[in-house]
């Protein structure tokens, strides 16, 4: 797991940022074991992921959830961030409030298969890691986004030393990924640059 | 015709009297030449019984009842008869196949049994699995297990539960068994602890078919081959991504906490303790058996049970 490093003082008041209990509604429970389940409750979050504006922040809250399975956490978590990486909830982004425990196993080993991540925080505001796989070369770039707060395309391509088009490559993975925010500066000098945020 | 079928139940050591998978095999073998007329299976050398022998004799019996106008089971003792009633085996079983044995005498005592964690229970579908973890995680909250213990007992079988009916085509669905034991668990020097045995039995079409739709396993070998395969995080008959974690889940799961996780199907058997595989051919058999071994070794610091029982009863 890696660290990211960046504490923020309650992200979830901010509008567009929502926390949904798994443990809660109707498909929600304490123990969440097979498919169907995580079916199930991936529909749900994907309804309120649709009703956050352009840029919100789903975070999926498994804390009081006692027990979940292989296949719950593949078809709830590791679909759902599938499909935030494929581009199916545009903007909207997904956070999953989880503290460090053998339950989370299920969920890397899912998101590995997947050869995807998500941003995890013990706590809504709580310094944000990493679950799953992110490819070697992009947690740097992940870290130093998550350090700074907001950072544009070019101070980020100077701290890493890379140049501005490698850079935005390798942001844009991260941003695909939904790991990351990117918003437009169109009043940059030197005409539109980009700029990154981290979700959590 | 009526045909005997024998089982290999040792008669000396440490596995003397115990049905276990690997001792009906010889009647695994026989079973397939049973056509039409009556058969009988003879469990009278049977001093105890453990979840995956339980498991593996509910598919025995589906294959012959299937096959054959008349299925007795000839038991002996007392022990066993208990057992198997508190078991739920004659609830399941009593009115398909004739015994020797009288089962209103046994109703008549029957009691919990202190190790039991799930009777022989008989699922057909995904939507029954979560019942079924719901309230084997009850009665381990109320046995005082702690979280992660839990944890591991009920994912192990609710992943397996889902393993057997969404593969299985199976036409008994699937049985499932866990019991406690409490005895000296082996290994090293004696610590005495608790071993947590976890069995499924389906019908189905077996793990070497299952793999054998996903194009890249189409050619799979033995079906040791298969098993062996099956164990890799994200090896499954559809390929999909995401999918064939579940049993890479549960050998990490049995292999941490010092136990073992065993498939038999086909003509293969394979046993994953974490550092090393073993497999071993069996008589071709329907079907796919699956047993995990969950030790809980009680921590020196922590008081042990009273009742130590120098060998697992049932």
């Amino acid at each position: 797991m890696i660290s990211l490093n960046t504490v923020r003082i309650d992200p979830v008041a901010e509008e567009g940022r929502e926390i949904f209990d798994v443990t809660s509604g109707e498909a929600g429970g304490r123990l969440m074991v097979t498919r169907g389940t995580g079916r199930r409750v991936r529909e749900a979050l994907g309804e309120v992921l649709e009703r956050l504006p352009s840029g919100g922040v789903l975070y999926v809250d498994t804390r009081r959830v006692e027990l979940m399975d292989y296949s719950f956490a593949d078809e709830a978590l590791g679909i759902l961030a599938s499909r935030v990486a494929g581009g199916e909830y545009g903007e909207r982004r997904v956070v999953l409030v989880e503290e460090d425990r053998e339950l989370l196993e299920n969920v890397e080993a899912s998101l590995r298969q997947r050869g995807l991540a998500m941003i995890r925080v013990d706590e809504p505001g709580a310094a944000p890691e990493i679950v799953g796989e992110v490819p070697e070369h992009l947690v740097e770039t992940l870290r130093t986004i998550y350090d700074a707060g907001s950072i544009t395309n070019a101070d980020l391509a100077a701290k890493l030393g890379l140049n501005h088009t490698a850079m935005n490559n390798r942001a844009t993975r991260l941003v695909k990924l939904g790991l990351i925010h990117r918003h437009k500066n169109t009043a940059a000098p030197g005409g539109r640059q980009y700029s990154y945020e981290g979700i959590a | 015709m009526r045909t005997q079928l024998e089982l290999n139940i040792r008669r000396k050591g440490a596995m003397r009297g115990i049905l276990t998978l690997g001792s009906l095999d010889p009647a695994f073998m026989g079973a397939e030449k049973v056509d039409g007329g009556s058969v009988v299976l003879d469990l009278r050398t049977v001093e105890f019984v453990e979840p995956a022998g339980l498991c593996g004799l509910a598919a025995l019996l589906e294959f012959l009842i299937s096959r054959s106008r008349l299925v007795g089971v000839r038991l002996s003792g007392h022990n066993v008869p208990a057992y198997l009633e508190r078991m739920d085996f004659f609830r399941l079983f009593g009115h398909r196949i004739e015994t020797n044995v009288d089962v209103s005498s046994l109703e008549e005592r029957r009691r919990g049994s202190p190790g039991t964690l799930q009777e022989l229970i008989n699922f057909h579908s995904e939507e029954e699995i979560p019942g079924i973890i719901n309230r084997i995680s009850e009665i381990l909250t109320n046995k005082d297990y702690r979280l992660r213990e839990r944890a591991a007992i009920c994912a192990t079988l609710s992943e397996i539960c889902a393993n057997a009916v969404e593969h299985g085509r199976s036409p008994f669905g699937a049985y499932a068994a866990v019991q406690a034991y409490q005895h000296i668990v082996s290994g090293g020097r004696e610590r005495r602890g608790e071993e947590v045995l976890v069995a499924i039995a389906d019908g189905g079409v077996g793990v070497r078919e299952t793999l054998s739709r996903n194009p890249k396993y189409a050619e799979a070998g033995t079906d040791n081959d298969a098993l062996r395969h099956a164990l890799q995080m994200g090896v499954s008959g559809t390929g999909e991504i995401g999918r064939g974690g579940g049993l890479a889940v549960v050998g990490q799961i049995s292999a941490r906490a010092g136990g073992s996780l065993s498939l038999r199907s086909g003509s293969g058997r394979i046993t994953y303790y974490g550092d090393r595989t073993n497999s071993r051919n069996v008589p071709t058999f329907p079907g796919t058996f699956v047993r995990v071994s969950l030790p809980r070794i009680a921590s020196s610091d922590q008081p042990l049970s009273k009742t130590r029982k120098p060998k697992a009863e049932n």
